[in-house]
């Protein structure tokens, strides 16, 4: 395959079936869920459920001070390479422009330094989220392939995107193809694994809450 | 596959709801449940991981509700449950966790754990993997209505001596009484100075209460054990008394699951809400006490801390009152580091008490305890479970601690002002 | 000193009394239900609560003996309860009140407890046997009023 073809590949029926595996794999895995349902609480109610559900979405990012002491590598490192991942997808100039043409709008990027630097962070930071997997002992007794997987289908992306912004080693084009590559099996990849969570969080978070916040316990 | 395996297995399998489904789609493998759990901090073991304790559920959960994981369990490639899975895990599920729930707190995808390792019980116990002192306890409980065969005889005798001592009496089986007071058998056996207590509160306060002879029992082995048809059949039992005697509300003693079973679980496992009202006793006490119906009189100078039962407060929703009824007789009082809903177990509750082989770890986790207490040096420590009372004194002894446990119920009873 | 009748008497009498009395009074209330125990750590840490002259580590290690006591003695959340045998765990804690300092009573009478917890070992006999009729509260008085009259 000439690197044109390559590239239109990526481009064209590459990015298509990654797209339906990505949305229907998504979509399957909502759904399911949803479809279990869950029995009506019969007990008489202390608090609101849909309330403290909705409030524990949100509260759940701010861990309390004992919980933030024990675990802070996880949470500071979390927070890093989310943000990170987080800038660098959606104010990052061109990205914004091709999500533009898909949704049909876009909004103000961030300056390409500020997304450089975070972008190098975020790779620090899972490069050393890695390191913790394998030194800390709950990390090294939990972890499967799965996690390896996932850990490397987000920081491919990351890494093949910075190599690209510099043009470091091969032809630009190749290092884009590259990295749209690996976007590509990133979002191939989502629906199977843990990367779900992106999305079941919320339901997760909800439910919680909602738990707790029926028995009047704010959480 | 064995008749108990396949009944264990129906058993989680009818366990998984969207809520099983959304957790266990979200957990990302970060580890901050096992930080936040006493029985991994103070051991450093990582199987006791609290998401680890929920593998049995997991795998029936991705082999039997996700099409993905159908499809792989078509093609062989998925993990099974079977009895060397369950028997391996039974001291994780029951030695190693009391239900406390502290990493459903920490969990940041809002996982609650601990309710997934409850329901995990449900497969354990369908199957035959659960502790031998649950089973005795249960069958007790079942059959003679209390988990340590304590019958109606006994407390009875228990009465009459609370009945002299105080000079009151203590009402049983009177119809329209407003509350109908419950008892665990810890109390009766270990504690009866509550029931003490309690009357002279009661009557102080001028309450309209009684004690059903044919349900006193608060203590409900089922939820323990994670075998909901026994739950259930406990709870029943208690409604048709509460439904005999007319009352408005149902109170639940001193003890964690108790407050639990019935409060919360209890409209769940017979199928339909209560005609009637659950409160603890501190959440009754708290509302004597807004009524102005409630006085006492002196306070405390020692230096006193609030241990909260987890099942009451994190779990139960119980955590403000027990404070607001301290305040009327603590001078000195200091919260522990990490108090409230994040406040750590005392290492007992869920079962683990009754279970000899965890008698050991048991003693080993109260290190956690023993660390918040160093750290603020009490004089003496106020809880609201005889549970974790006991099992306190145990840990404190072990540890050459020297501080008493005081019961809160208790307290109030000895400030109440003559009137 | 007039006989002592009743309980509201009884526990304010106890509560007068200073720390040193009260413990050992409480020791007395003990040594009349020491029968009821099997533990014969109970009966040593007895008799230093009974001493008026012991010394604050004896009394401290007797504190922590006993607690040791009443731990082993108590009935397990779950296990099959025995009456008799709960009987010495009440002994225990009277035991463990009387050589409890004023401060960490929660009646404020370290005696009152012992009484109590005297009494309680007494209701446990009782509720395993089938015929035995209930002892009344007149020998704590009487132990009380002769420490007293002494």
């Amino acid at each position: 395959m000439s690197e044109i073809e390559f590239l239109s590949w990526i481009r064209g029926p590459g990015f298509q079936i990654a797209t339906i595996v990505l949305v229907a794999g998504v979509v399957i895995r909502i759904v399911e869920i949803l479809l279990l349902g869950r029995k009506t609480n019969l007990a008489e109610a202390k608090g609101s459920e849909m309330s403290s559900g909705l409030r524990t979405v949100v509260t759940r990012m701010i861990p309390d001070a004992g919980t933030f002491r024990r675990s802070t590598f996880t949470i500071v490192a979390g927070y890093i390479f989310h943000i990170g991942l987080f800038v660098t997808i959606f104010f990052y100039a061109p990205h914004i422009l091709l999500l533009k043409n898909i949704i049909g709008f876009g909004w103000p990027s961030l300056p390409t330094q500020v997304v450089d630097a975070l972008a190098m962070v975020s790779i620090i930071a899972l490069l050393a989220v890695l390191v913790h997997r394998f030194s800390n002992k709950v990390l090294r007794f939990l972890t499967n392939f799965e996690d390896l997987l996932v850990w490397f289908v987000t920081i491919a992306p990351l890494v093949t995107g910075y190599v690209a912004f510099h043009r470091i080693g091969l032809p630009p084009s190749t290092l884009l193809g590259i990295h749209i590559l690996s976007v590509e099996l990133l979002m191939v990849v989502f629906p199977f694994t843990k990367l779900m969570h992106t999305f079941t969080l919320f339901m997760a978070r909800w439910y919680g809450g909602a738990i707790s916040g029926y028995r009047g316990v704010a959480s | 596959m064995s008749a108990s395996l396949e009944k264990g297995i129906n058993a989680l399998k009818e366990q998984v709801d969207s809520s099983v489904a959304s957790f266990f789609s979200s957990c990302v493998h970060c580890g901050m449940c096992a930080d936040a759990c006493l029985f991994y901090t103070e051991t450093g073991d990582p199987e006791r991981t609290p998401i680890n304790k929920t593998e049995p559920l997991r795998r029936i959960w991705k082999s039997e509700y996700t099409l993905f994981g159908r499809v792989g369990k078509m093609l062989g490639l998925t993990k099974k449950v079977d009895d060397k899975l369950l028997a391996d895990w039974e001291t994780l599920v029951y030695d190693s966790c009391t239900l406390c729930g502290r990493c459903s707190m920490v969990c940041p995808v809002g996982n609650d754990i601990a309710l997934m390792i409850r329901k995990t019980r449900e497969g354990m116990a369908a199957a035959g993997h659960a502790p031998e002192g649950l089973i005795g306890a249960t069958t007790r409980a079942v059959t003679i209505g209390s988990p340590m065969g304590v019958k109606w005889p006994a407390l009875e005798a228990q009465i009459g001596h609370v009945e002299k001592d105080t000079g009151m009496k203590v009402p049983v089986d009177v119809v329209g009484a407003e509350y109908m007071l419950l008892l665990s058998s810890m109390e009766i056996m270990n504690f009866p100075e509550f029931i003490d207590a309690v009357t002279r509160i009661f009557k102080h306060a001028g309450i309209s209460w009684t004690i059903s002879s044919e349900a006193f029992e608060a203590t409900n082995s089922g939820i323990q054990i994670g075998v909901s048809d026994i739950a259930a059949e406990l709870v029943q039992r208690i409604v048709d008394a509460a439904e005999k005697l007319k009352v408005k509300t149902v109170i639940s003693p001193e003890c964690g699951h108790a407050y639990m079973a019935i409060r919360w679980e209890g409209p769940n496992l017979v199928g339909k809400p209560f005609s009637f009202k659950v409160r603890h006793i501190l959440e009754v006490l708290d509302e004597l006490r807004k009524d102005g119906r409630l006085k006492t009189t002196g306070m405390e100078s020692q230096k006193l801390t609030y241990h909260d039962p987890c099942q009451i407060s994190r779990r139960g929703g119980v955590i403000d009152e027990p404070r607001h009824l301290i305040d009327m007789i603590a001078g000195n009082f200091v919260e522990m580091p990490d108090h409230g809903k994040m406040n750590w177990c005392c290492g007992a509750g869920g079962g683990v008490s009754s279970n000899e082989r965890a008698d050991e770890i048991r003693l080993k986790v109260f290190q956690r305890k023993k660390d918040q207490l160093d750290a603020i040096k009490p004089d003496a420590i106020i809880s609201a479970c005889s549970n974790c009372r006991i099992h306190l004194e145990d840990g404190l002894e072990e540890y050459g601690m020297d501080i008493p446990l005081l019961s809160l119920t208790e307290m109030l009873a000895e400030h109440l002002a003559e009137d | 000193m007039s006989q002592i009748t009743n309980d509201a008497e009884f526990k304010r009498t106890l509560q007068g009394m200073d720390p040193v009395q009260q413990r050992v009074v409480a020791a007395r209330f003990v040594e009349h239900v020491l029968p009821l125990s099997t533990d014969e750590r109970i009966a040593r840490v007895t008799r230093v609560a009974a001493d008026k002259e012991a010394s604050a580590e004896e009394l401290s290690g007797a504190l922590r003996t006993a607690k040791a006591a009443t731990m082993d003695s108590h009935t397990r959340c779950g296990s099959e309860g025995n009456w008799t045998e709960q009987a010495g765990y009440f002994v225990s804690r009277a035991a463990m009140a009387a050589l409890t300092p004023c401060e960490q009573c929660t009646s404020g009478s370290p005696a009152w407890q012992a009484a109590m917890s005297s009494r309680m070992a007494q209701t446990s006999i009782l509720i395993d046997s089938d015929d035995a009729t209930p002892v009344g509260n007149e020998w704590q008085y009487d132990i009380l009023s002769n420490y007293l009259n002494s």
